[in-house]
């Protein structure tokens, strides 16, 4: 029977965090489905990722080691995941909903006429056929899309919709394939990391601040100290974005970034429906806004009522102390 | 040379709500070019008012997008072209995307087609390699600076902005670019080019113009909700300030959340 094939994602020559997640989640609806979990890394020098990956659970791990394959390039690493396809037959491909992996699952969607479901935050297998759940429209629209059994789906789940595969079990095998020609259109020059890089996505822990923050270097005096206090990252709302006291990067919403962390905290930030729309998944909300009104606390797991030039500097003393940081 | 840019009208904000045969019901949201879109013509307009010849803005969708067609006309974009058959309504991003590679292939003449990094209300960004791969062309996606188009040497270079890292790329034309947000300031249209353009029509063409039949999306939709009300809140309340940090700490701490 069909199963499941997970995109494997490397980060410092190791597994994604998406990554570990989607074996996990691969693995239970490979079992739904009747058939295995298999990955594949595609690269240049993939084999120690491949046996973490084959660790966590993947029945077979595909290589496709090729010097063509690093950096990534669309043409690349939608070659070589075709091979792996017509090796596993999957139903389901499974891959995280980066920007990266974006650029990636649609194309390769559209050469397998497959079908695509792009930032889920749920999946399910039933009869043979899967069914994806994604937010769209700001996370105001939640639909439930139905995949007729019989033509491949690829998903790219959003990061943190699922628990992480953990070792155990037994470990896979590891199978390498070989690339055969592919045409790679695209020249990659450099590769640079951003300078200041936030990955925002990344971090389980965020600190927001809006224009209620006043000006520029209130905000930089106020919410960075509480973030590194609580070891997490800050973020923004456009307001003060497109006012020039943050850069985009930082930008948490609809036309910024979606995050879903452990904990989110939105200190002087309304709640706008695009503000929302980028954060209201995350675990733990806590809002921080003088206005009892704001519609951040419809969604706040703890709203606390008060001026953020009082608050603030006694929550990030009150941590520092209690954390002992 | 003839640069087109993918357009997609959107409402101004996402209030929308649900038809009982789970469409999307934006009736009385104001409708805007998709942020993102603004981006492509602005980009589009600054390397046409370089080379020269045409800067097409294509929509595949209904007389309603007009209005927003018009307008990126007034910004700068020379032609426009819509595309529109009720066989189109409520298509998946790859059905869509065909449409639309249907009308590249015909129009003949594309070197650069710009779509903006996603739409504001489907959020999918599954457009612009879509229509790639229908093309045959290749794809730099999530542009956030154009460092050159050669007209001559028929390529492009552009920086993709990730998460976490800055990619130089390079890719013969013809291809497929989508941009961000901070790649550029898009201008706004004069008045006066907002009057001149008032009555253009954009040329249609349907589906049987195209050529292109049996459209389907891949799934359909079984539910459609609006999202799960988080479960209930809780006000911390206090004498003062620095009780209410206390208690908020207290209950961080309590829930394991920190
Ligand atoms: C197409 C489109 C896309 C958008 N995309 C995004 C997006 O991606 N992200 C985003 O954030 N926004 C986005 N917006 C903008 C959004 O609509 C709001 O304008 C924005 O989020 C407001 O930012 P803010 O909450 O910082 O500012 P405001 O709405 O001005 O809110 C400031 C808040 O601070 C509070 N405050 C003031 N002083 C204090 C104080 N001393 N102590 C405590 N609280 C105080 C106020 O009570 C108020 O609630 C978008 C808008 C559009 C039209
Ligand atoms: N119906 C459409 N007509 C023209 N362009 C579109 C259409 N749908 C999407 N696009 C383009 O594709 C981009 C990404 O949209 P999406 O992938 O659907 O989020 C948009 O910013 C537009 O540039």
């Amino acid at each position: 029977m069909p199963g499941v094939l997970v995109y494997i994602e490397q980060v410092d020559g190791g597994l994604a965090a998406v990554t570990r997640e989607l074996l996990g989640k691969g693995k239970e609806l490979a079992a739904a489905l009747g058939g295995p979990l298999s990955a594949v890394v595609a690269g240049s020098g993939v084999g120690g990722v491949a046996q973490q990956a084959a660790a966590l659970g993947a029945d077979t791990v595909y290589t496709v080691d090729d010097a063509s394959l690093s950096p990534y390039t669309t043409d690349g690493h939608v070659a070589a995941v075709k091979v792996a396809v017509a090796a596993a037959q999957p139903a389901l491909i499974l891959a995280g909903a980066s920007f990266q992996m974006r650029d990636f699952g649609a194309a390769l969607a559209t050469d397998l006429d497959a079908g695509l479901a792009v930032d889920i935050t749920d999946l399910k297998v039933e009869g043979g056929a899967v069914s994806a759940v994604r937010p769209s429209h700001g996370g105001n629209v939640v639909t439930t899309y139905n995949f007729p059994a019989g033509r491949p789906v690829v998903a790219l789940a959003r990061k943190q919709s699922f628990p992480e595969a953990q070792a155990g079990g037994a470990a896979g095998t590891v199978q390498a394939l070989a690339l055969g020609g592919a045409e790679i259109r695209t020249k990659v020059t450099s590769v640079a990391p951003k300078s200041g890089a936030v990955n925002l996505t990344d971090a389980a822990i965020i600190v927001t601040g809006g224009r209620g923050l006043g000006d520029k270097d209130n905000y930089y005096k106020l919410i960075p100290a509480l973030a590194e206090t609580l070891g997490g990252a800050y973020g923004a709302s456009r307001a003060i974005v497109d006012a020039g006291w943050v850069p985009y990067e930082h930008q948490v919403g609809q036309t910024g970034k979606t995050v879903s962390p452990k904990l989110y905290m939105a200190c002087g930030v309304s709640g706008a429906i695009q503000h929302l729309a980028g954060m209201r998944t995350s675990r733990n909300i806590v809002a921080i806004n003088k206005d009892p009104e704001a519609p951040i606390f419809r969604v706040a797991t703890f709203g606390l009522v008060g001026d953020v030039n009082e608050v603030l500097p006694l929550l990030t003393e009150e941590l520092k102390s209690r954390l002992g940081r | 040379m003839h640069i087109v840019v993918c357009m997609k009208q959107v409402p101004r904000d996402n209030s929308v709500k649900i038809n009982p045969d789970l469409s999307i019901n934006a009736d009385g949201i104001e409708k805007i070019i998709n942020l993102f879109d603004e981006y492509a013509i602005e980009e589009g307009i600054i390397w046409n008012e370089k080379h020269g010849g045409k800067l097409t803005v294509l929509s595949m969708g209904t007389d309603e997008w007009i209005e927003q067609m018009r307008r990126a006309l007034a910004m700068g974009a020379t032609d426009s072209l819509l595309l529109k058959d009720p066989a189109f309504a409520n298509l998946d991003t790859i059905a869509a995307a065909r449409v639309v590679a249907a009308a590249i292939k015909k129009l003949g003449d594309v070197d650069l087609i710009l779509t903006g990094r996603n739409s504001t209300d489907d959020e999918s960004g599954g457009f612009a390699p879509a229509l790639a791969r229908s093309l045959g062309w290749p794809q730099i996606t999530y542009v956030g600076k154009v460092l050159d188009v050669d007209a001559a040497g028929k390529t492009i270079t552009a920086e993709r902005h990730l998460e976490t890292v800055v990619e130089t790329v390079s890719a013969p034309l013809p291809a497929v670019v989508s941009v961000i947000k901070d790649i550029n300031n898009p201008r706004y249209p004069s008045l006066l080019k907002i009057k001149k353009v008032a009555k253009v029509e954009p040329p249609v063409w349907t589906a049987a113009d195209l050529g292109v039949s049996g459209l389907t999306s891949a799934a359909t939709i079984a539910q459609r909700v609006p999202p799960p009300p988080r479960p209930g809140g809780e006000v911390i309340d206090g004498a003062d300030a620095a009780a209410k940090v206390k208690k908020l700490v207290d209950k961080l701490l309590e829930n394991q959340i920190i």
